[in-house]
């Protein structure tokens, strides 16, 4: 928790500039002013706040953290808030109607140990139980449910990993969701009971390094966990980082498709959980340009969107909340955007990929744009660099 | 020893499962009831809820319904072809499929039944709801398996 003591007293903070109303991303599409919020608080309001429900509306983008002059947490403080929402039976509306909200929380019982099936593991990919390496899968096995292409991701990844390490991949047979839906939703103890659970099966496995690839688990998995328990110290990288290290470390390059004579143009969607989520010092967005700026020396071009970085638009969805037509909006925005510059929208969050798909089912005008996963493209090119020592 | 072995033994014939069943309106519901009428011995065990269609039954109940410990859910509707709305038990035969795979992933899948009944097997659902209180608590609660 970032907001430790009074909540009225950290807000005092705020001189009420206003800037995080300018800039919000949700009053774009409807009127919502995180600084009249804040001033009502202060006020001593809360309790009024917390009633009207209209916490729910945020969309945790972190947009106005980053334009904020004392850096005032809004995405924090709603975080809290919606716990106490929740108490007062103010309930959100979840979109799904709350599917995977309620596979999460059923996961968090302490009895329910999941059974993870691997017949989604390529072929000639090698795979443990107790290793160096973990790949943290997520929960793209269980959207599966409804979205046919959600595997994708988690096959690509693996079988980039497979291709640079020489040792088997570690996936947990137990492993549960990370629980940051529920985090965001308030529900922090049924979050708490997954983060333990999962700590312990990392620390059983033996791994020195957790990759993953979804931007959602790795905030939760890099912030959110030490931020909790300070006992979990296991290293954690996203695909981008892990990517960028190797890159960087001359082990692996890119190598050019032979049957894709055609030129790909790219551009790249930062979602919120690695981008304005994350601390300035990990440098997120200079290493994800790095991949690109090296792609383009294989032939593809990259363009950036209008919006792009810390600017970046929100997808609309975050946490299965809020979903509506109103968000559509927003989503819609972002794909003309992505329209204007590529033909193919690259992402490092799966959910982001779903909202967007999901709105090319019903609006045409943005289904000739491609939307993969980041290692959806890069599987082909990767080339793995042999080590001249070892030889 | 003895006495510890009675008292487990009493806590197992005190296990009473909860269950909710889903009923159609037109088929199940009316099985159901014929079930009552004629005078058919089945476990107290189930909550009947009452939809217009087993097409109305969201994965999402089910879901709820474990979510809050309830130990078993049974969903009921009219035979393939006797649906009142033509094709509604079919589109619930095809998401249930998909759910149970789900429900493996998280170990419940024994606690979870999609059944077929007529307005005319009462007998039927009142086997049904016997074999099914019996799996159950063979299995024992769900809030401490
Ligand atoms: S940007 Fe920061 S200081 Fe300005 S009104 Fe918003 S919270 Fe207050
Ligand atoms: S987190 Fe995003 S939606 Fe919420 S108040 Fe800040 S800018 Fe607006
Ligand atoms: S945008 Fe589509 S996939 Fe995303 S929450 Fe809404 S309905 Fe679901
Ligand atoms: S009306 Fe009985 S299943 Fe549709």
């Amino acid at each position: 928790m970032v907001i430790k003591g009074k909540l009225r007293e950290y807000l005092n903070n705020c001189y009420q500039c206003a800037m995080c109303s300018g800039i919000c991303q949700m009053g774009r599409i409807q009127k919502y002013t995180p600084s009249r919020i804040i001033q009502l608080i202060i006020e001593g309001f809360e309790d009024r706040i917390v009633e009207s429900g209209m916490l729910w509306d945020c969309l945790t983008c972190n947009s106005c953290l980053e334009k904020c002059p004392y850096e005032v947490n809004f995405a924090e403080i709603v975080r809290d808030a919606r716990n106490k929402m929740l108490d007062a039976r103010i309930m959100p509306k979840i979109a799904h109607k709350g599917f995977y909200t309620l596979l999460s929380e059923i996961m968090s019982k302490e009895n329910i140990t999941p059974e993870k099936t691997f017949e989604w593991v390529p072929s000639g990919c090698k795979v443990s139980e107790e290793g160096n390496i973990l790949y943290f899968v997520g929960c793209a096995p269980l959207f599966n449910y409804e979205f046919d292409e959600s595997m994708n991701n988690a096959v690509d990844t693996l079988k980039i990993l497979c291709k640079i390490e020489n040792e088997p991949i570690v996936l947990l047979k137990d492993e549960k969701c990370c629980g940051h839906d529920l985090l965001w939703q308030g529900k922090i103890e049924a979050f708490k009971k997954l983060a333990i659970h999962n700590i312990k099966a990392f620390e059983r496995s033996g791994a020195s390094l957790i990759v993953t690839s979804c931007a959602e688990g790795y905030r939760t998995l890099k912030i959110d966990y030490p931020s909790m328990f300070e006992n979990f110290n296991i290293e954690v990288k996203h695909l981008v980082e892990y990517l960028y290290e190797k890159l960087k470390a001359n082990k692996i390059k890119f190598k050019k498709e032979k049957k894709n004579t055609k030129i790909l143009k790219l551009t790249y969607h930062d979602p919120c959980r690695l981008s304005r989520f994350l601390p300035k010092s990990f440098n997120i967005y200079e290493k994800i340009r790095y991949i690109f700026k090296e792609l383009e020396k294989i032939g593809y071009v990259y363009n950036e969107m209008v919006h792009n970085k810390s600017n970046s638009l929100c997808c609309g969805v975050s946490c299965w909340l809020n979903c509506s037509d109103k968000a559509k909006a927003l989503r819609y925005h972002r794909m003309l955007e992505a329209k204007d510059v590529a033909d193919n929208l690259i992402t490092t969050c799966p959910k982001c990929e779903i909202h967007f798909r999901c709105l090319q089912n019903d609006t045409e005008t943005v289904q000739d744009i491609n939307v993969i996963d980041l290692s959806n493209l890069l599987e082909n090119v990767i080339e793995v660099i042999p080590s001249k020592q070892n030889k | 020893m003895k006495i510890v072995e009675k008292s487990s033994k009493k806590q197992d014939i005190e296990f009473k499962p909860n269950i909710v069943c889903f009923c159609c309106n037109w088929c199940s519901y009316a099985g159901a009831d014929l079930a009552g009428v004629s005078r058919f011995q089945y476990p107290a065990s189930i909550r009947i809820i009452r939809v217009m269609c087993s097409g109305r039954v969201e994965p999402a109940f089910i879901l709820k319904s474990f979510k809050d410990n309830i130990d078993g859910v049974l969903v009921t509707g009219c035979h393939i072809g006797d649906c009142h709305y033509i094709s509604g038990n079919e589109f619930t035969k095809d998401r249930f499929e998909r759910l149970t795979k789900i429900l493996k992933f998280l170990g419940l899948e024994d606690r979870f039944r999609l059944e077929w009944i007529s307005a005319s097997e009462g007998k039927k659902f009142a086997e049904l709801i016997t074999t099914f209180t019996n799996q159950i608590k063979k299995l024992g609660p769900l809030n401490n398996i």
